[in-house]
Order: structure tokens, then C-alpha cells, then sequence
């Protein structure tokens, strides 16, 4: 069995030039996170929450320390490489969903299977399967502003699924939905946990989501306050 | 495929702009194709005048005529001559040179006697289809001249007029005889117009006492679409004995005509095109900017810079082609109806006004070609990808993250 941590983060800082002005985002931070963990970086606002998302998906890289996915060190790799990682290993929800607007749900869904030239009947029958299990199966046909906000989210968590990833990182998922929305965006997310195994960290200060985590990392100024592995 | 797919979804995602960008293109292209095919037109119509009435595609002369033309350097095995030349796909006629003076009422003018085999003549050049008034010569009428028109106008010629030819015989003898005017030709070229005085090869020898011989031969090719140097060297390797010349070496400055409207082609393609090329450019650039958030979750999702930067000029290339089907569709039709129909100058253009040597044809036709049509579209390919590759080039290079956050 590999026990290699599916993520690794040690001592990493990220500090940004804002003007004349140095701001760290993250400071010495470490943590591993290992396959099937339903995890929860929380903290207040410029905590360095989504810094530490960014980072893992290899959306950014750290001024300092080593950020390793399954192993291979992120620094190693060049932009394509980098590209190809993020489009076969990692899943991303966003905060405001990110959609295109101009591709209807199914299309959205799709667009990391056709950057992985899945052919074209498999790739019809992994998205409307996982359109399934998001309960979108029937408004695939609708573009973006067809659809309400917790619509959206679940078409992005769709996208984010659809090509099996390592990791699904999530940015405040629930922030932009109502209570009820949210809660079936979290029973979601826990289900596709559950039974297929996905591995999901979020970055949030929502109360619902750190009270459904099974582990939370809180932070605080960028550094980790307290690493809390609940049973 | 993926990338075209893409490409294609985005084609008509900014309608107005996307059109105007097409619309744009698609009049230049047009009005370029127009352009070129009535250049095209105006070459080719020199061309019949310049080479097609007078030149021919090649004369062969007997060594040192060219440069110091004399009634004794003769051809002096014409018929065998021609029959090799028959036999290796040319197509030939003989001439007849000679200078002399000719006078009409109180007025005279120097010209050049011209003997014309009249069968031949016609099979490489087109002059007795040139005739403003009067007829062409007859081998029955061996009294009738043709003389070039600004001659007539020198010596007040008109059809059916006396003329009287004095010159030097080869033998030695003044030669001296009465002609009449059979027909003035419309304008063909500087020499022709101002001392062509042309008659039978018969008359000319009798005139002249030139029995045998000739001085050139007027060669144009039997094969379609050799090209003009490689048939120089097959036709100088088959002579080796005489002086082949092209139509290009015989009149230099002509030849440099036509290479500097190859070039002002270009150079007109390239300023319209570059009024274009920005109107492109600043197209694509709106069109990159605005997504540049949309580009930055694509690169997060896994698209790669360099399909990212493919996908954007698929998607100006498709464009592009749009442009360029309308432009056929309209730039076409437009050159072909004048290719029938000519643009008339006449009234701004004196009949006898020459460029290099050559009767100017005030009246334009459009000539489509290959070249007048894909050269356009060519160049139009060409400045849409030079538009295009600064946006692709910077949307490549975008960062996905501060690409997302991009305001």
C-alpha cells in the first residue's frame, strides 16, 4: 500500500508584493493531507485559506517551501506539465462557479473530458451520469444564466468531478447560495466522499460546512493555528 | 479537434463585433480581388499590344542585327529555320526590315519598311486585327501599304492616299516606288505608331531586291504554359547559330513594368490590409481582454497555454475564412462583369498616349486569374495571423490565477 500523503505542504510561505509593500498570504505553513479526507481550511477573512487551495492546485506557486500532489514536487513542473495535472488530477469548484456562459451545463460538465480527447460516447455517458448524481440531469440542455445559483454550483461540482480527480478543491462553495441550497450542495459533496472515495478540501469560515468536516485546519495570519481531526 | 470545437462555439459568442471584423475584411479582400484582376486586366492588355501586335514572344535574328540593324544580316536558311522550328511545337513568322523615306503631298517622314509574310504574321501576332481605318494587307493587292497612325497623322494620310517610298536597294539601286494607303492601324506601340510602314514580303523584296533571306523571325510558343525562360533556352539550343531574344530581353523597360506591378500589387495589399490588420488587431485584443477571466478558468480546468493560444487563432482563422468566402462571393462577380464590360478611359486618355513604348488601352478590362484572386486572399491570411499572434501570445502567457481575478 502507497502511504505517500496525497498532498503535501512543507513550510510554505507565499508572500506578495503589493506596491512597495511585502504581504504574506501564508507563512511556514506544513500539512498533509492523504486520499479520501472530506477536509476543511477555515479561519476568518485573510487567513490564507484560499492562498493554501490556489497553491495545492497549482494555480500559484510559494515563495518558499515545497508544495508536492501525489508525490511529485509542483516547482519540478513546467506550464504544460502543470496544466495537465490540474486537467487530469484536480477538481475545482469556485466561489462564483466560473462557468462559461456561453456552453450549456452539459458542455461545462464536458470540458475537461474533451480537453482529455475522451471520445465523444463516453464522454456523453460520464457527464449525464454525473449530471445524474448532482440532480442536473434535466437542465443540461440550459446555459448559465438559465440556471439559479445553487444550479450553477452543482454544475461546477459536476465539472469538477466528471474526469475523476485525485482532489476536489473547493473555494466557499456555499457562500453564494441559500441554506437550503447549500445544505444539498454539502449532502452532495459528502455522498461523493462516501462512495466514490473523492477526496474534497474546502477552504470556508460557513459554519455548516466546518460542522460536516471530519477535518478542520484552522488558520490564522496565514499560519496554522490548530490541525483538528475529528473521529 | 477539441480546438476547433472550441473555436467554433466561440465564433459568434460577440456578434456585432465579430461581423464588423468579417465585414471589414471581407470588403478589402473584395476590392483587393477587384484591384488585381483589373491590374491583371491592364498587364495583359500591354502585353497583347506590346508582344502580341508587334514584339512576338521571341524574335531570332542573324548575329549583330540587333545591335546594328543592316538590310545584309539576313537569315539566309529561313524556310529550314521554320520548318525546325514547326517540328519543335513553335509557331513562326518571317520579317522583312528595311529604313527609308517616304513622302505624301509636301510632307515626309523617315520610316521603317516592314515585309510581312501575311499567313504567318497572323499565327504570331494579332496586327491584322488591329486596323483602325482602312484594311489589312491582301497578297493580291501589291500596291496597298499599312502604316502606323501617328505616321498618317505626320504625313495627313487617310485611306486610299499615294504615298511615295524612296530608299536604298541592296544592290545598290535607289528604290523608289508610288503605294497606296490601304489601312492605318490603331495605336500599338512608340515605333510602330510612328514609323510602322508595312507591306507584303513580296512587294518588300521586289522594292527592296532582297530575293532571299529575312531578317527576323517572330517566334511564340506552340506549347501551353512553358515558361518563357525555359523556352529561350530550348529555342537558343536549337539556333545556336542566331540571336534569340524574349519579349522580355527585346524590351527591358517593359519587363520592369510588369515586375514593379507585382510589386505595387503587393504594396497596395499591404496598405489596405494594414488599415485592416489594426481593425483586426484591436478586435481580437477586445475580444481576448474581456475573457481574460474566462481564459484563467480554462487554464485552472486543465487547457494548456498553447491550446489556448491555438484555439484563439482557429478562431481568427475562422473569421478569416468567412471574410474570404464573402469576399469571392462578392469581389468575383464584380471583376468578372468587368472583365466583359470594360471600364472606358477614353475620354480622359489620348488614343495615341504610350507607357514604355506601348500603345496605352484606355479601355480596361479585369482579367481574373489565379493570382488575382489567391493573392489577395493569401495576403488577407497572412496579415489576420500577424494581427492575431500578440492577444494568442498573451493569452497564453496569462497566469491562470490572477487571469480568474482579472478586473
Amino acid at each position: 500500500m502507497n502511504n505517500t500523503p496525497l498532498v503535501q505542504l512543507e513550510n510554505v510561505s507565499r508572500i506578495y508584493q503589493q506596491g512597495k509593500v511585502q504581504v504574506a498570504a501564508v507563512t511556514e505553513f506544513s500539512i498533509h493531507l492523504q486520499a479520501g479526507e472530506f477536509s476543511v481550511l477555515c479561519g476568518p477573512s485573510g487567513s490564507g485559506k484560499t492562498t493554501i487551495l490556489n497553491l495545492i492546485g497549482a494555480l500559484d506557486e510559494p515563495s518558499l517551501g515545497t508544495v508536492r500532489l501525489e508525490g511529485r514536487d509542483l516547482a519540478e513542473l513546467g506550464r504544460s506539465a502543470l496544466a495537465r495535472l490540474r486537467r487530469d488530477r484536480i477538481g475545482f469548484v469556485f466561489q462564483s462557479y466560473n462557468l462559461n456562459s456561453v456552453l450549456t451545463a452539459f458542455e461545462n460538465a464536458e470540458f475537461v473530458l474533451a480537453l482529455q480527447n475522451i471520445p465523444s460516447a463516453e464522454r456523453r455517458k460520464r457527464v449525464m451520469d454525473v449530471l445524474g448524481e448532482v440532480g442536473m440531469a434535466e437542465l443540461a440542455e440550459r446555459r448559465p444564466d438559465e440556471l439559479s445559483g445553487g444550479q450553477q454550483q452543482r454544475i461546477a461540482i459536476a465539472r469538477a468531478i466528471v474526469s475523476r480527480p485525485a482532489i476536489v478543491l473547493a473555494d466557499e462553495p456555499t457562500a453564494n447560495v441559500d441554506s437550503a441550497t447549500a445544505d444539498a450542495i454539502l449532502d452532495l459533496m459528502e455522498r461523493l466522499n462516501r462512495e466514490q472515495g473523492i477526496t474534497f478540501l474546502f477552504s470556508t469560515h460557513d459554519q455548516r460546512v466546518m460542522d460536516r468536516a471530519r477535518r478542520l485546519i484552522h488558520l490564522r495570519d496565514g499560519r496554522l493555528e490548530h490541525d483538528e481531526v475529528r473521529g | 479537434m477539441q480546438i476547433v470545437s472550441f473555436a467554433l462555439r466561440n465564433f459568434n459568442r460577440s456578434r456585432t463585433r465579430t461581423w464588423i471584423t468579417i465585414g471589414a475584411m471581407a470588403f478589402a479582400c473584395a476590392i483587393m480581388i477587384f484591384y488585381a484582376s483589373l491590374l491583371e486586366g491592364w498587364l495583359a492588355a500591354m502585353e497583347k499590344n506590346g508582344v502580341g501586335m508587334d514584339l512576338g514572344e521571341f524574335q531570332v535574328h542573324a548575329k549583330g542585327f540587333r545591335d546594328d540593324p543592316d538590310l545584309y544580316k539576313r537569315i539566309g536558311d529561313e524556310e529550314n529555320v521554320l520548318a525546325r522550328l514547326g517540328e519543335n511545337g513553335f509557331v513562326a513568322a518571317p520579317r522583312l526590315y528595311a529604313s527609308g523615306l517616304v513622302a505624301a503631298g509636301n510632307a515626309s517622314s523617315g520610316v521603317e519598311l516592314r515585309g510581312v509574310d501575311l499567313a504567318r504574321e497572323q499565327l504570331v501576332t494579332s496586327l491584322d486585327q488591329h486596323v483602325w481605318q482602312g484594311q489589312w494587307l491582301d497578297d493580291q493587292d501589291q500596291e496597298g501599304v499599312v502604316v502606323g497612325r501617328k505616321l498618317a497623322r505626320i504625313l495627313a494620310l487617310t485611306v486610299g492616299d499615294e504615298v511615295v517610298v524612296v530608299a536604298q536597294g541592296a544592290d545598290g539601286s535607289t528604290a523608289n516606288e508610288l503605294f497606296r494607303v490601304r489601312g492605318i492601324l490603331q495605336s500599338v506601340a512608340q515605333g510602330v505608331d510612328r514609323s510602322g510602314f508595312f507591306m507584303t514580303s513580296a512587294t518588300f523584296r521586289r522594292l527592296m531586291i532582297v530575293p532571299h533571306g529575312v531578317h527576323a523571325i517572330v517566334v511564340k510558343r506552340g506549347l501551353a504554359g512553358e515558361d518563357l525562360d525555359t523556352a529561350t533556352t530550348r529555342l537558343a539550343r536549337l539556333l545556336p547559330v542566331y540571336e534569340v531574344r524574349n519579349w522580355r530581353q527585346l524590351q527591358p523597360v517593359l519587363a520592369r513594368l510588369f515586375n514593379m506591378s507585382d510589386i505595387s500589387l503587393v504594396i497596395m495589399l499591404l496598405i489596405t490590409y494594414a488599415a485592416v490588420g489594426i481593425l483586426t488587431l484591436n478586435a481580437l485584443l477586445m475580444s481576448v481582454f474581456e475573457r481574460i477571466p474566462e481564459f484563467g478558468v480554462m487554464k485552472a480546468l486543465g487547457f494548456s497555454p498553447w491550446g489556448l493560444f491555438a484555439m484563439i487563432v482557429v478562431e481568427s482563422m475562422l473569421q478569416v475564412t468567412v471574410a474570404v468566402v464573402l469576399a469571392l462571393g462578392a469581389g468575383l462577380p464584380f471583376a468578372l462583369y468587368f472583365s466583359r464590360h470594360p471600364i472606358d478611359f477614353s475620354r480622359f486618355v489620348q488614343s495615341s498616349s504610350t507607357i514604355a513604348g506601348i500603345a496605352f488601352d484606355a479601355r480596361w478590362y479585369c482579367v481574373v486569374t489565379v493570382n488575382s484572386v489567391v493573392l489577395p486572399i493569401l495576403f488577407l491570411y497572412l496579415v489576420a495571423s500577424l494581427a492575431i499572434l500578440y492577444p494568442a501570445l498573451k493569452a497564453a502567457m496569462l497566469k491562470p490565477l490572477s487571469a480568474i481575478y482579472h478586473r
